[in-house]
């Protein structure tokens, strides 16, 4: 059975103004007035992703990948055309995962469940797992800029996976953490995936790891999808791209 | 703009609470890890009132009473809504920038930033007035029924700056260059708005008066000194009740305006 579609992009582009100055950049995006160069980071992509799928990017710096995700998560916003997602996004995107710094880790999980609109009890209800996920020790009542950033990724992750998200996007963050956190991410984020149906996006150079739960890959290069297909291939496709035998 | 309005209120209305809850969040981040914490609150604008206090009675020698008020009691009725003020010009224009983890990092209605911090900034500033009302009362002049305005006062002082750090906090997060502006012009409008001195008083020419009094600040901190000193009613002078509601109106449409212009441009910027 064909499950619902929960992420459309259709002919999406997204280009980003480089002004020369700030007064540029300011007379620019008030009056379109400013010559600038522009950069298209994504160029007219389309895909569908289904619920329940999980999808692996790949590509070499700056192909675009971090944006995609990005848009996914309303923190950018396409230059043209349109995307359509359905579902609460729970998202990592490059490492830091928007933490107050003068906060600590567990002042840190109320103000993100506030964000999200959760109650103070249903909040309450998650923290124990979000601690114990985190194993940050009594490092969860300091504040967030002692962390290391291997510290962020975990606490971010914790928070994200224990929140029930239907879309998870994960952006590199399991590449600060150590194996064994890696691993215990890894059964987690499968057993999301086949119980709770959730719906994956993950950008990592990490091909292995993509290897572990993800059916379906996307390769980018400068913007635009090479290909998009089985995981295999595309991992094959990618080690040709970034010149590997 | 009407889409960019319908947005900001769906926002408002669907982040309600959130807003109360990252006000307290704001709070508790700008006066903890100090050991004498919330006490800061209250010294630092102490410190200011009674500087300017001395510099005016011994200094310039000119602290007379006012209307029978003691001239420290005039200069901290109209000083202290200041302080809120000046935090929102200096701070409300910033607030985007200094929560862009809100911005960048995950889904928020940017909108509410500049709400959540002024509700923020208008909570300490409400203790502090409430000290000057007991001060009053304790110089022996009892609550008169022109305090009924304080809240109306409060309201449009709330709203006025508000609708600025809407405004202003989108222009200062695209460029650094209209925060530092709005920065060097918070003391020329300090000394320009009748908070130290009357505006009425001025004696050179009637348009550099009538100018200083159209300034919205004027408006505010002279309606203040009018609940609890001059007791006169906001309705007994309409015509500055219009010239501020027309600024109210600008403000707005700033507001909206530079919201359509550069929403979806913020995150890429920050
Ligand atoms: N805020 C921005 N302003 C201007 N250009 C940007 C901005 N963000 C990204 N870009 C540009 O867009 C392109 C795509 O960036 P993106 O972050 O999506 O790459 P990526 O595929 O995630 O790369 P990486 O593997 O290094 O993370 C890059 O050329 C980058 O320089
Ligand atoms: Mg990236």
């Amino acid at each position: 059975m064909q499950e619902k579609t929960v992420i459309r992009f259709s002919d999406v582009s997204k280009v980003y103004y480089l002004y020369k100055s700030s007064k540029q950049r300011l007379m620019g995006t008030l009056f379109h007035h400013a010559k600038c160069k522009t950069n298209r980071a994504v160029d007219h992509l389309s895909f569908e992703i289904h619920q329940g799928e999980a999808v692996a990017f790949l590509g070499r710096n700056g192909a675009g990948k971090s944006t995609i995700l990005k848009m996914v998560t309303e923190v950018a916003f396409p230059t043209e055309g349109e995307i359509y997602v359905d579902g609460r996004v729970g998202a990592l995107l490059e490492l830091a995962a928007g933490f107050d710094p003068e906060f600590t880790g567990r002042e840190n999980i109320y103000l993100k469940g506030h964000i999200l609109g959760l109650h103070d009890k249903e909040i309450a209800a998650l923290e124990e797992d979000i601690v114990a996920f985190a194993e940050l020790g009594d490092y969860i009542d300091q504040p967030v800029r002692t962390y290391s950033s291997g510290m962020k990724a975990r606490l971010g992750f914790s928070i994200n996976v224990n929140i029930r998200p239907d879309i998870l996007i994960v952006d590199e963050a399991l590449s600060v953490g150590d194996e064994e956190f890696k691993r215990k991410c890894v059964s987690r984020i499968n057993q999301l995936l086949t119980n709770e149906h959730m719906t994956l996006m993950f950008v990592t150079h990490a091909v292995g790891v993509a290897r572990e739960f993800c059916s379906r890959g996307i390769v980018m290069n400068k913007g635009r999808a090479i290909f998009d297909g089985p995981i295999d291939e595309a991992i094959a496709r990618y080690d040709q791209l970034i010149g590997k035998k | 703009m009407i889409r960019a309005m319908k947005e900001i209120v769906t926002d408002h209305i669907h982040n309600i609470t959130q807003i109360f809850k990252l006000a307290k969040a704001d709070l508790i981040k700008t006066y903890r890890g100090a050991a004498l914490g919330w006490w800061w609150a209250v010294i630092k604008p102490c410190m200011t009132l009674f500087t300017y206090w001395f510099a005016f009675s011994y200094g310039f020698r000119s602290g007379k009473p006012v209307e029978g008020v003691p001239f420290f009691l005039w200069m901290a009725v109209g000083i202290t809504p200041w302080f809120y003020m000046s935090e929102m010009l200096s701070q409300g224009t910033e607030s985007i920038r200094k929560y862009k983890y809100m911005v960048t990092k995950m889904k928020f209605p940017v909108s509410i930033i500049p709400t959540f911090v002024s509700v923020s900034k208008m909570m300490v500033n409400l203790v502090l007035f409430l000290i000057v009302m007991i001060l009053f009362w304790c110089w022996g002049f009892a609550p008169s029924i022109y305090y009924l305005q304080i809240p109306f006062y409060v309201l449009m002082s709330f709203l006025f700056f508000t609708l600025w750090a809407q405004f202003a906090s989108l222009m200062a997060a695209i460029s650094q260059d209209f925060a530092n502006l709005v920065k060097s012009f918070i003391t020329p409008i300090f000394w320009l708005s009748g908070i130290l001195w009357r505006t009425d008083n001025f004696t050179g020419s009637v348009w550099i008066r009538r100018f200083l009094n159209l300034n919205p600040v004027t408006f505010l901190t002279s309606g203040f000194r009018d609940a609890l000193i001059f007791n006169k009613w906001f309705w007994e002078t309409p015509k500055k009740c219009l010239y501020f509601a027309c600024w109210l109106v600008v403000l707005w449409v700033l507001s909206l305006w530079a919201y359509k212009r550069l929403r979806k441009d913020i995150p890429d910027v920050l």
